[in-house]
């Protein structure tokens, strides 16, 4: 039942129309065959791919063999929206679980989307450490639980550059010194930090700038350097293909695709410079018709063990210490992982911390600006 | 050599876990400031940060721009009104003062009334510093401490310049020029005394800042070193510019403060209407608002601004400063002289590339060159500001340029300016430092300290044979005249009299050797007048011409010996 739904799901597709119908046709579909074990059946909306391989494997196999439940899975590719949509759409909201970017778990909260989350539910670490103490600081908002850490990156193909390779954000806008085509995400997310920061300017001091309409005039400068060299993506899996197949010779994307790439043999490298630090929180949308079932499940992904499980499977950092503590090797390659996590104290001091108040006060500027740039191209 | 004994050894303590405790205080309370500055910033639409969440309704900015620095001025005029003798904002003179003559500063009341005055002015945008009240701010909690019964001499300037150090320390993460900058322009010499718990104090502050509170670096460059041997040459050249720019800039803020005093005005309305000014400048030109640390920012990146913006930028806020200043917000001149230079120097390393030929290492050495080469004469403080540059860039090929740039900036406004604002503050208020700390300590301290009454008093109608008989007994051989009103009409001496009949009236015989002192005649100024007094003592009369006593002409040059042997004294304080 799971494959089929991700069959069922085209990668390319971002939006709402084939989740809804999805989550429209589930229940029906999944009913006859989850009745053997337990009638119920938990829909969990989540990102696909290799990232949500690494959630089938540690969590939700497990909780089908712990409780007979079935997990269906349904493909969204983030933002509110989507979830507003669904909730507000019909009636009966057939999704039990949503994995969203934390900020956009807060944007949902504040707009009532989301059912109310009790920390309570939470397990303890295996040491007795409450999750108030276990969990990163901030972790536990008022309608989600903060799971794990990501990171936007900048990643280039080994093949192109055979002898001096890239090492810097700065190093991604210098078409001179590395010629080719790179891809970016084709939202207003991420590329101003680092067009500004290319310029020099401290990851503490860039979103103060960006607030001035001179660092956003400078930050398309730099954009404007690439144009003419830009592909775009929109689902977290095409820069991974578009690397792997030459089409570009960077791209920004997550970390953790990256990295399975990398294992499986692509010629793909992280440039840690700049990486853009962010969260993924487990959610129950509001009014969802298993809410119980979902908080079970909730429970369940946070256990400190099962967290451990999927950082073993990609490189994205636990955000509970415990959790973090358990990291070991990847699962079939033997590699030592925690070196690869965005968390890691080598990646840290670059990173850029994602401000989401600013995100939250810019949204409709930064569109406003995206899309007129990307006008003045065509 | 003396051994170390026990009260050495509880001297040493004492002053190293004073400069701890007022090192720690003044850290956090500097922190508190600059941190209260930012929310203000925010909640008031200063802050661009805050602004840009309102970026569609142009009305709101376009309103708060113009009516916060109003409102912020009312509030500062009725803050100083109310609360801080003199009426004016307190800052690093003050803290020269307290520490240069020992006088106690000014009371906890004014110093807070002050520094809440000052987070307004800041808060509200207006275009001030934000180190001179945190200088203040250090020298408040500094100057607490030195009331404490320690048994250490010279406690207060020590206590004072503990706290200056650990703020400036603080505000710019910079431990070594927080230290330099207590010594170069507080303490303005170098004891071992004072150079320890000044320096614990600094260390304390930086580890606040750095270790416990982690604050962000004030700004962070990348340099890759100087390209070229002719660019220090451009490096002098620009010195000398900021040298012009920086005694424009100190000449305005001194126009503005006697236009501010020429205008019919109420004291209370004065920054208000400087506000009103700031705020409608600020719809065309944002950047003056506030301390701009995003400008700053941008000065350093190469086509951030065209050149015609640089020019216009730098002067409205040389203009609006001058004015925020002149008319009554309290704040700084450091901060925005930082501003004011970094954006010439901006400019200079920008126009460079128009000469034909002339290779250049980029813009960030010359906007860094520039804004320590307008600092350094408009606060008197050149090693501070190189200082500056080496621990915040911890480059040192920028240190060095930064160098040769303050070095020429001095030189030449040190000729028009003095050695700094605050010193022309200070001289405005009576206190000379420009030869030194002697001149200004003599200049502060009183003649009238050594007042004595043992002197032969006699009427005006007293007859010489009579005169002789008074000065005979007392032993002396000059009398002063006073009469029944209490007034003095002269000195009559008894070589004057010997040849006088014994009839005549003492007091056609009075000359006086033409020398009076005055209940505020400083030690300096007595020195300056005894110069060819033929006599023992100088009379010294009250405001309304009552005679008070006499000063003996060996107590004035005790008094001189004393003031000088006190300064050599602290000067060479070991531990």
């Amino acid at each position: 039942m799971i494959c089929a739904a991700r069959k069922m799901n085209r990668p390319e597709a971002p939006g709402f129309w084939p989740a809804l119908v999805l989550a429209l046709l589930l229940p029906a579909l999944a009913a006859p065959a989850a009745a053997a074990a337990d009638d119920r059946t938990l829909t969990v909306v989540t990102w696909g791919g290799a990232y949500e391989a690494s959630q089938e494997t540690a969590y939700f196999r497990p909780f089908e063999a712990k409780t007979g439940i079935d997990v269906e899975t349904v493909r969204y590719d983030g933002g509110v929206d989507a979830l507003r949509r669904h909730v507000t759409g019909n009636g009966a909201t057939q999704w039990d679980v949503i994995d969203m970017i934390r900020a956009d778990a807060r944007a949902a909260c504040d707009a009532g989307l989301l059912a109310p989350l009790d920390p309570g539910i939470l397990a303890p670490a295996p040491d007795g450490t409450p999750p108030a103490k276990d969990f990163l600081p901030g972790a536990l908002g008022d309608c989600a639980v903060t799971q794990l850490v990501f990171a936007t990156v900048i990643a280039y193909n080994d093949k192109a550059f055979p002898g001096v390779k890239p090492r810097t954000v700065a190093d991604f806008f210098d078409l001179e010194k590395f010629p080719g085509d790179r891809a970016l995400r084709k939202a207003p997310v991420g590329l101003f930090e680092w067009a500004l920061m290319s310029y020099g300017v401290p990851r503490q001091q860039l979103y103060d700038l960006l607030s001035t309409d001179r660092g956003l005039r400078l930050a398309f400068r730099r954009l404007d350097r690439l144009r003419g060299h830009l592909e775009w993506w929109t689902g977290g899996a095409e820069p991974v293909e578009m690397l792997k197949s030459g089409e570009v010779v960077m791209a920004s994307g997550y970390n953790g695709r990256f990295f399975n790439a990398r294992i499986e043999g692509a010629p793909i490298t992280v440039i840690w410079d700049g990486q853009l630090l962010d969260y993924n929180a487990w959610a129950v949308p509001k009014n969802a018709d298993d809410a119980d079932l979902a908080r079970r499940f909730i429970r369940f992904a946070t256990r400190t063990g099962n967290m451990a499980k999927q950082a073993r499977h990609i490189s994205y950092g636990p955000a509970r210490k415990s959790a973090r503590k358990r990291v070991g090797l990847h699962a079939e390659k033997g590699i030592p992982m925690r070196p690869h996590l965005p968390t890691a104290p080598r990646h840290l001091e670059r990173a850029i911390r994602r401000d989401h108040d600013w995100y939250t006060r810019t949204k409709a500027l930064r569109h406003r600006r995206f899309e007129a740039w990307l006008d003045e191209g065509s | 050599m003396s051994g170390l004994d026990w009260r050495t050894l509880r001297r040493i303590v004492t002053v190293s876990l004073l400069g701890v405790v007022v090192g720690g205080l003044a850290s956090v309370a500097a922190v508190a400031f600059v941190e209260a500055v930012e929310l203000l910033n925010g909640w008031l639409l200063v802050s661009p940060y805050a602004r840009i969440q309102y970026e569609t309704r142009p009305l709101l900015v376009g309103a708060a721009t113009v009516l916060v620095p109003v409102a912020g001025g009312l509030v500062v005029g009725l803050l100083v009104r109310h609360f801080v003798a003199g009426q004016r904002g307190l800052g690093p003179p003050d803290s020269i003062i307290a520490v240069q003559t020992g006088e106690a500063p000014p009371s906890a009341r004014c110093g807070a009334g002050s520094t809440l005055a000052a987070l307004v002015s800041l808060g509200c945008g207006a275009s001030v510093g934000q180190y001179g009240p945190l200088v203040y701010l250090g020298t408040l909690i500094g100057g607490l401490a030195g009331r404490l019964n320690l048994a250490v001499e010279n406690l207060q300037a020590i206590g004072i310049a503990s706290g200056v150090a650990a703020a400036i320390a603080t505000a710019f993460n910079a431990p070594i020029a927080g230290l330099v900058f207590a010594h170069e322009v507080v303490l303005r010499h170098y004891s071992l005394r004072a150079f320890a718990p000044v320096t614990v104090a600094a260390a304390t502050g930086y580890v606040v800042a750095n270790v416990i509170l982690e604050r962000p670096p004030l700004f962070l460059v990348r340099f890759d070193g100087v390209a070229h041997a002719h660019e220090f040459l451009l490096f002098a050249l620009e010195g000398v510019l900021s040298a012009f720019l920086a005694t424009g800039f100190v000449a305005l803020l001194g126009a503005s403060g006697r236009l501010a005093r020429r205008v019919s005005l109420p004291l209370v309305l004065r920054p208000a209407a400087a506000g009103l000014v700031l705020g409608v400048v600020a719809l065309e030109v944002p950047e003056v608002l506030g301390m701009g640390k995003e400008t700053l920012r941008f000065a350093t990146i190469e086509g951030a601004f065209r050149l015609d913006e640089l020019a216009l930028i730098t002067a409205a806020k040389v203009g609006t400063t001058a004015l925020c200043i002149g008319f009554g917000f309290v704040g700084g001149v450091f901060s925005p002289a930082l501003l004011i230079g970094i954006l010439f120097g901006a400019l200079f390393g920008s126009a460079l590339p128009l000469v034909p030929g002339l290779a250049t290492s980029g813009v960030v050495v010359y906007a860094i060159c520039g804004m320590m080469a307008v600092t350094s004469p408009v606060i008197g403080a050149p090693l501070t500001t190189i200082l500056i540059v080496f621990e915040l860039t911890r480059n040192y090929d920028l240190t060095v340029a930064a160098m040769v740039a303050v070095v020429f900036a001095n030189l030449l406004a040190h000729r028009v300016v003095g050695r700094s604002v605050f010193d022309r503050q200070l001289k405005a208020r009576g206190f000379d430092f420009s030869l030194g700390r002697d001149k200004a300590i003599l200049g502060s301290r009183r003649v009238a300290d050594y007042l004595t009454t043992a002197c032969t008093v006699v009427p005006p109608g007293i007859a010489v044979a009579d005169l002789h008989e008074r000065l005979h007994r007392d032993g002396r051989a000059e009398a002063h005249i006073v009469d029944r009103d209490g007034r003095h009409r002269g000195l009559v001496r008894l070589q004057d009299t010997v040849e006088a009949a014994p009839d005549t009236p003492a007091d056609t015989l009075a000359g006086g050797g033409g020398v009076t002192f005055t209940e505020t005649t400083s030690v300096w100024d007595a020195m300056q007048q005894v110069r060819g007094f033929v006599g023992e003592a100088v009379p010294l009369v009250a405001g309304d011409g009552r005679f008070l006593g006499v000063v003996p002409e060996e107590a004035v040059i005790r008094a001189y010996e004393e003031s000088v042997y006190d300064l050599r004294r602290e000067e060479n304080e070991s531990a």
